[in-house]
């Protein structure tokens, strides 16, 4: 037994995506934390937990009890989780399901979401590289966006199980396939491979279309127990298993590709979930750049290590295969507000209101993908209840 | 143009890995309990947390273990007089992998797997930072 069996996501929110001029990421945060709460069939009276993390763009001390405040809540329990991209979502899911197993809460709202485009054009933000972890030994060597970090595993990928950068491609062209399914994506008009391979290198072998997007916006669920979530007349999903692993902070001193963290949380995840990979009908993961989903495919056991490139160029990915990738659009198209929006699009194929991007009758559904530069990974499994 | 990042040539665990640099020394933290060679620098041994830690001489050779060719100048102008530049990760011949940039070489070729040897670079009047070349 343990403390997430019974706990259920029953209400989710996600504000406009995209150039939001003068907004805060508080208020995105706040605006999608009311609509959750809305979602969900409950009140602002019933949310006594509020769990959040504040983005990197506008970076803050005690920043739920800043949501709090902001929304006129006195909850027992106001929580930052930071794990690193879906962990922090995953994290506070567990933190929640604990709060609830103590008697602490028994409704929370998490809310995420932050305003990387506006908050530059502002000048108050923080760059994401002042807060890497690599001051020191890093940065002085220019080492200092994230998408670098990054462009180290691909080109290492590449080395080692000759990934090509038209592989990479076909994950561009699916995310933002997927992303016109999606009213609410930044970026909907479809893209071909030769776009992909005529958009300027920006740090090799990743371009521009291998990186994610910078987006203003604001993602929110509220998370109640299983219990609690039948009474309220409104479909949730439910928590089937749950796992995580950490390696490294920093870019340079991570493990070598077969070490990496990935298939070690998705073990964890399914083995406690008592479910195998064969059992999923989509997955969500955190493509902080197009490599991301191939590490990713591969970590969840889709393909063998380092065939996550024919993987992605077989069609695999899209909607329509037997397990589709990433149908809301990822942050390769759909928008970047710290991953929240993963996690969201997979409560709602288990709710069925995914719109024309639904995987019909979805009885299990992965969020899955990593924090920092691979430092972090967490699997999570969802379930339609039965 | 804005300065480039630097470290904190104050903390007393990373600091002599800087004040050798300065002289054009490359030296490592090693640990005199289980004799494990360790990068970055710390107070402790990672492997067995012992604090009987000495520095010692590496030969400054090794592999290219990864690296990116970066672009773009991130953020601001500070590497905008540098790009593209190439960031790698070596992996020296003692075993610990650091992060530098590949200078002094024709790094169109670059591969993962070419051999490198530290060479120095003089950033300010209190800042050397080794750097690899490629060896021919």
């Amino acid at each position: 037994m343990s403390v997430l069996d019974g706990i259920a996501i029953v209400g989710v929110a996600e504000t406009a995506i995209g150039k939001l001029p003068g907004r805060s990421a508080i208020s995105l945060q706040a605006e999608a934390g009311v609509a959750a709460v809305a979602a969900a069939g409950l009140a602002k009276g019933d949310i006594d937990g509020v769990f959040s993390f504040p983005g990197y763009s506008q970076a803050m001390m005690l920043h739920a009890a800043r949501v709090a405040e902001h929304l006129g809540l006195r909850p027992e329990l106001a929580v930052v989780t930071d794990v690193g991209g879906p962990g922090t979502h995953h994290t506070a899911l567990l933190n929640v399901a604990a709060a609830i197993d103590a008697g602490m809460c028994t409704a929370a709202l998490c809310t995420y979401g932050e305003n990387g485009i506006s908050i530059r054009r502002s000048g108050r933000g923080r760059a994401p590289g002042t807060l890497t972890g690599g001051e020191d030994f890093e940065a002085p060597y220019g080492q200092i966006a994230m998408i670098s970090g990054y462009a180290l595993f691909a080109q290492r990928h590449m080395h080692l199980y000759g990934t090509t950068s038209e592989q990479l491609g076909a994950v561009a062209v699916t995310s933002r396939h997927h992303a016109s399914l999606n009213d609410n994506a930044h970026k909907r008009e479809p893209i071909t491979l030769a776009d992909h391979q005529s958009s300027p290198m920006i740090s090799s072998p990743l371009r521009r279309l291998d990186c994610s997007l910078i987006s203003d916006a604001g993602g929110a669920f509220v998370v109640t127990s299983v219990d609690r979530a039948r009474s309220l007349g409104v479909p949730y999903a439910r928590v089937l298993g749950f796992g995580s692993a950490a390696t490294h902070h920093t870019a340079s001193q991570a493990p070598d590709l077969h070490e990496l963290g990935g298939p070690v949380a998705a073990a964890r995840a399914f083995d406690r979930a008592g479910l195998t990979v064969a059992d999923v009908d989509a997955v969500y993961i955190h493509d902080a750049c197009t490599f991301s989903v191939v590490a990713g495919v591969e970590a969840l056991g889709l393909c063998g290590e380092g065939e996550g490139g024919p993987y992605a160029e077989s069609g695999a990915l899209a909607l329509g295969s037997d397990c589709p990738v990433n149908l809301h659009g990822g942050m390769l198209s759909h928008g970047h507000a710290g991953g929240v929006f993963h996690l969201l699009d997979a409560v709602r194929q288990l709710q069925g209101s995914a719109g024309r991007r639904q995987v019909d009758g979805a009885e299990v559904v992965v969020a899955h993908g990593n924090g920092g530069v691979f430092s972090t990974f967490s699997t999570m499994v969802l379930g339609r209840d039965r | 143009m804005t300065d480039k990042p630097r470290p904190d040539l104050n903390d007393t665990a990373t600091a002599p890995y800087f004040e050798a640099a300065a002289r054009h020394e490359l030296v490592l933290p090693y640990c005199d309990r289980c004799g494990l060679v360790f990068f970055p620098p710390r107070e402790h041994c990672p492997a067995c947390w012992s604090r009987d830690l000495s520095w010692r001489p590496v030969s400054g050779t090794g592999t290219v273990w990864t690296f990116t060719e970066v672009h773009v100048a991130f953020y601001d102008d500070t590497w905008a007089d540098d790009v593209p530049y190439v960031a790698a990760v070596i992996e020296l011949d003692e075993g610990p992998r650091l992060l530098a940039n590949i200078v002094e070489s024709d790094t169109g070729s670059l591969a993962i797997g070419d051999r490198v040897e530290v060479t120095f670079e003089d950033r300010s009047e209190d800042l050397t930072l080794p750097m690899f070349r490629v060896v021919a």
